[in-house]
């Protein structure tokens, strides 16, 4: 009796589940903006790179939401973490040579890897976020690696600063010059060259060092904490 | 003069990383190159202060890449060895954690031989202190740390020992 009442409901599911898929046409296009921008991306913006066309170009506000998210998630981070009152560094045992020499010598390597992913944001896979990312892990690295080697807050404060402001200012030079908030107003040069794509390469350079300094300043916070 | 000879060295690694990174000669990434691997070797260089880089000279770069091959085969050789400790029914291990000594006296230098051998599967490296090294091995074989050194890594010192003379 209860295999029965198994397999009906069973059945049942799988026939719902059927109907909702049925519906959906898989491997067709879609929508026509996803035909517009696979189409239209490389000759309109300059950006090799389709997803990084639409994410600072036909989508750069939203872009600027995102960076907007981070910043107030470090601002309430280091809210919260600033009201705790005991500030106790537990017992740190001292890293191995091994992991203190390799990160002394690999650091500068992930720096400028980072600063590579968000240059080419508009040629190659990747992009200021994913740089930034890069850059801040680099600094975890190197808490681990010689714990006593802090970041000066105030200066990675400072840059952070300073690329949320070129972010906005260059969306809004847009409007002086003639268009819209994040107007392309910079020529587009030849694609697949690492001056072209207009301003993206510029927002993806102020976005990289913001995510970076806001991510490696969330780390130290956190270590300060610990 | 040391940070300057630091600063000059790391430049030319990053932009010889850079050079792989982009594989290209277009003026505008060289140009990028340049500037992104002055600003980093700019800040970052002071760590290099005392990690004992050896001096350039076209022998070193010969046997550099001599190292490389080398650790090409032992790691080839070292995965046959374990695969077969592996996949053997009655599976031969004999694992131990031995103590062997180093004559390498720069930081790098030791590294480098700890992840080589940490690189070739069968033995790992848990940690440096001093001249000494731990080694956790699959088959521990031989008498005496001297000849267990000449076995983990006998080849690999001798040459880096050419490097960072």
């Amino acid at each position: 009796m209860r295999k029965i009442f198994s397999l009906i409901i069973l059945i049942i599911l799988a026939l719902g589940v059927y109907i909702c898929i049925s519906e959906i046409p898989f491997g067709k296009p879609g929508t026509a903006v996803g035909n517009y921008y696979i189409e239209k991306g490389i000759e309109e913006t300059g950006a090799v790179n389709i997803v990084t066309s639409i994410v600072l170009n036909y989508r750069g506000f939203d872009t600027l939401g995102e960076v907007t998210i981070l910043f107030l998630a470090s601002l309430g981070l280091g809210a919260i973490l600033a009201t705790v009152q005991n500030k106790t560094r537990g017992v740190i045992t001292p890293p191995s040579l091994i992991l203190t020499t390799a990160c002394r010598f690999l650091f500068p390597f992930i720096l400028m890897f980072g600063a590579y992913i968000f240059l080419h944001g508009h040629l190659t896979p990747g992009g200021g976020f994913q740089g930034g990312a890069i850059i801040a892990s680099g600094f975890l690295l190197r808490y681990l690696g010689c714990p006593q080697k802090r970041i000066r807050q105030s200066s990675f404060v400072a840059i952070e600063s300073l690329g949320g402001i070129a972010f906005i200012i260059i969306g809004l030079l847009g409007f002086t010059a003639g268009g819209f908030f994040l107007f392309n107003f910079l020529p587009k040069g030849v694609a697949n060259t690492l001056l072209s794509a207009g301003i993206i390469p510029l927002i993806y350079i102020a976005i990289g060092l913001k995510v970076g300094a806001e991510m490696a300043g969330i780390i130290d916070t956190l270590i300060e904490e610990s | 003069m040391e940070k300057f000879r630091n600063f000059i060295y790391l430049f030319i690694l990053l932009m010889l990383v850079w050079l792989a990174l982009t594989s290209s000669l277009e003026p505008q990434k060289l140009a990028a190159g340049v500037i992104i691997s002055l600003g980093v070797s700019l800040f970052t260089s002071a760590g290099y202060l005392g990690l004992g880089l050896p001096s350039p000279g076209i022998r070193k770069i010969a046997y550099s890449i001599l190292y490389l091959i080398v650790l090409l085969i032992e790691i080839i050789k070292a995965n046959f060895d374990v695969a077969y400790r592996v996949l053997h029914p009655k599976m031969p291990i004999k694992p131990g954690i031995v103590v062997i000594k180093t004559k390498l006296k720069q930081d790098i230098a030791k590294v480098i031989l700890a992840n080589s051998i940490t690189l070739t599967p069968g033995t790992f490296t848990l940690d440096i202190q001093g001249d000494n090294l731990l080694i956790h091995w699959i088959y521990v074989k031989g008498e005496g740390w001297e000849e267990r050194a000449q076995i983990i890594c006998g080849k690999f010192e001798r040459i880096l020992r050419i490097i960072f003379e």
